[in-house]
């Protein structure tokens, strides 16, 4: 048995809405393995999110343990954090979340200053990011400048440049064509074939298909896991 | 921490750059502040540093007396008075004078003509002795004898000022000019010695003191003041000490009275000068300092909207690895660049705008900035800008990334 990338036990996120508690994970264990291709899926409220923002330590959990790539996240504060996010974590989101003013080139090297690397090997890392996701001619157009498409290949690349043990992707073709999110599978297909660690979030089974594993989420709980047996708790 | 600042910079500037114009309006309370401080400094300084060259050529061995009725006495038509016995006492009485002069000021109308030419002059009877005293030099002719006072010769010594007016050639030696209706010869020119504080000191026409106290008629009492310059052992607060008591004594003063006269030198001439200089400086950084608060605020202001408008990005560069500080830095680093950026500005505006307003008045000394106004304007700008910067800035590095990121 191959060592887990990602190992959580009994995790729980708990919200206060009011009087009311929202249980939006409610125990959850998995274990993800290195160059994993796996997808959540569940409808709305299911809590695919949250697991999301769990998974990209965005957010900590309620309870439970979570362990990436050996690191107990729970011991680490907001800094420490946002370290991890940004050496093990690649975040493709569904909108981009490119930043507007700044060019494909520069929103490639974003990552890598809070790394502190100087500007000439950010530049080279960057280059050859945005040429693996065949966008080495457009570096100096601006968001607004670009397809929707290209927009999320230049997303692609800024999770790419930092090397990071997992590429965690929030609806990656939710904004996206029939044709283009094509185009971004088939990088997703090859990043994964490339040894690369995918984690996609998504409600399109079309996407899920292109998943080596699939997990389905329900109330909070996983409801299927694709290579292990279906659990169903209670 | 240093890679984080220097990437910070850039990226503030570049913030600054792409919002051209809203940057500069942003900025344009500090710029105002910065440069209406920096004109008013300019302009004062050069103005002081201009009065203590002209006092300290004129020596600080030299004492005016003059005459002086409190406002209160005036009312009741009291009118204090120097004499010419008072002169006469102090001469003979005081030690270490070395020479002593009386003025007496034309009461009448100051016209003086020439031919057909007419001007209005300061015209004062004196003696020999005011040549010293004023460390007045001639460039024609004679000054004023000892024998044009004993016999009230009608000679008049003038200032260029005067020559320039009254057209007169340029030596204007043995020309006669008309004086309250009397003749009088001209014996010399003063050199020229340029305006003070942009009072003139060369339109002034010297005639003998007894000459103008025949033209005043002998029977009114005169007023004159009395100029001294002192011999080289004797000490200022010494020798006004001695004509203080002299001169009580004379006008009966008891010792529940004021001073009915005012004994005053160069230097407190200076200082009192420097007192108002100072003052106006003072008054007016307090109104910059005001206006530096409400550009600082402005700032503030603008942060904050600029922090909501970016939550976005502020979410993206907390997802993708942005720390705190990084965050903290990016906004506090752009507002101090602002307020500074902007005290610059401010200060070449306002050494732009001394110096006009020095060269657009004339006999105006020039526009001088002393360095630590430079550095006042800049530090203290730069202060504003990270005060106000703060709370913005800890608003932005404050949020949550998931918050931020969900942020439309």
């Amino acid at each position: 048995m191959p060592m887990s990338l990602i190992q959580l036990q009994g995790i729980t996120k708990f919200y206060e809405m009011g009087t009311q508690v929202v249980r939006a994970l409610d125990g959850i264990d998995i274990d993800v393995f290195k160059n994993d291709y796996l997808a959540f899926i569940g409808s709305s409220g299911s809590g695919k999110s949250t697991m999301l923002n769990i998974l990209g330590c965005l957010d900590k959990p309620t309870d439970g343990k979570y362990h990436l790539n050996g690191t107990d996240v729970e011991a680490l504060d907001q800094n420490q954090l946002a370290a991890i996010r940004n050496q093990e974590i690649g975040f493709i989101f569904q909108s981009f979340n490119l930043l507007p003013r700044a060019n494909a080139l520069s929103n490639v090297m974003q990552p890598l200053i809070y790394r502190g690397i100087g500007y000439k090997q950010r530049k080279d890392m960057a280059m050859e990011a945005l040429q693996r996701v065949g966008l080495g001619d457009r570096t100096d157009h601006l968001p607004n400048q670009l397809s929707g498409g290209q927009r999320q290949r230049v997303a692609i690349a800024r999770a790419l440049v930092t090397h990071p043990s997992i590429l965690l992707a929030d609806e990656p073709t939710g904004n996206l064509d029939s044709q283009t999110t094509i185009e971004i599978m088939q990088l997703f297909d090859e990043l994964h074939a490339e040894g690369h660690t995918l984690i996609v979030v998504t409600h399109e089974d079309e996407i899920a298909r292109h998943c080596h594993r699939v997990v389905e989420m329900k109330d909070g709980r996983i409801f299927r896991d694709s290579t292990g047996s279906a659990r169903v708790s209670h | 921490m240093l890679f984080a600042f220097m990437e910070s910079m850039r990226s503030a500037l570049y913030s600054i750059y792409a919002h051209g114009l809203r940057s500069f309006l942003t900025t344009l309370g500090i710029i105002i502040g910065v440069a209406s401080v920096i004109a008013v400094v300019s302009v004062t300084q050069g103005m002081s540093s201009f009065i203590g060259d002209t006092f300290s050529s004129l020596g600080t061995n030299s004492l005016t007396i003059q005459s002086y009725t409190p406002f209160e006495d005036q009312m009741k038509g009291i009118r204090a008075r120097l004499t010419p016995e008072d002169l006469e006492l102090i001469e003979r009485r005081v030690d270490g004078i070395a020479s002593i002069t009386p003025i007496l000021f034309a009461n009448r109308s100051s016209q003086i003509k020439y031919g057909s030419q007419a001007a209005f002059s300061q015209i004062m009877g004196t003696t020999y002795a005011y040549q010293d005293v004023s460390q007045s030099y001639m460039s024609q002719g004679r000054f004023l004898a000892q024998s044009d006072n004993l016999t009230r010769r009608r000679v008049a010594v003038i200032g260029e000022s005067v020559r320039e007016n009254l057209n007169l050639p340029d030596i204007p030696v043995n020309e006669y000019v008309e004086i309250g209706g009397e003749w009088f010869k001209v014996v010399g020119l003063m050199e020229e010695k340029g305006d003070m504080m942009g009072f003139p000191q060369d339109d002034i026409v010297l005639v003998p003191y007894s000459t103008m106290r025949s033209l005043q008629g002998n029977q009114t009492r005169a007023d004159i003041q009395i100029q001294l310059s002192l011999s080289d052992t004797a000490e200022v607060e010494n020798v006004s000490q001695q004509v203080t008591s002299i001169l009580r004594n004379a006008h009966g003063l008891s010792s529940e009275d004021d001073d009915d006269f005012l004994i005053q030198t160069p230097e407190q001439l200076m200082e009192s000068f420097e007192e108002v200089l100072n003052m106006v400086t003072i008054v007016v950084g307090g109104i910059v300092g005001i206006s530096l608060l409400v550009g600082g605020i402005g700032i503030m202001n603008i942060m904050l909207v600029s922090v909501t408008e970016r939550t976005r990005e502020i979410g993206i560069c907390k997802a993708i690895g942005a720390k705190r500080y990084h965050i903290l830095m990016q906004f506090l680093i752009e507002a101090m660049l602002l307020s500074l950026l902007g005290g610059i500005v401010g200060l070449s505006i306002g050494f732009g705008l001394g110096s006009l307003i020095s060269n657009s008045i004339p006999g105006f000394p020039p526009a001088s900035i002393p360095m630590w106004s430079v550095f006042m304007a800049v530090g203290f700008s730069a202060f504003v800008g990270v005060l106000f910067g703060i709370l913005p800035a800890a608003k932005a590095a404050n949020l949550d990334p998931i918050d931020a990121l969900r942020y439309e």
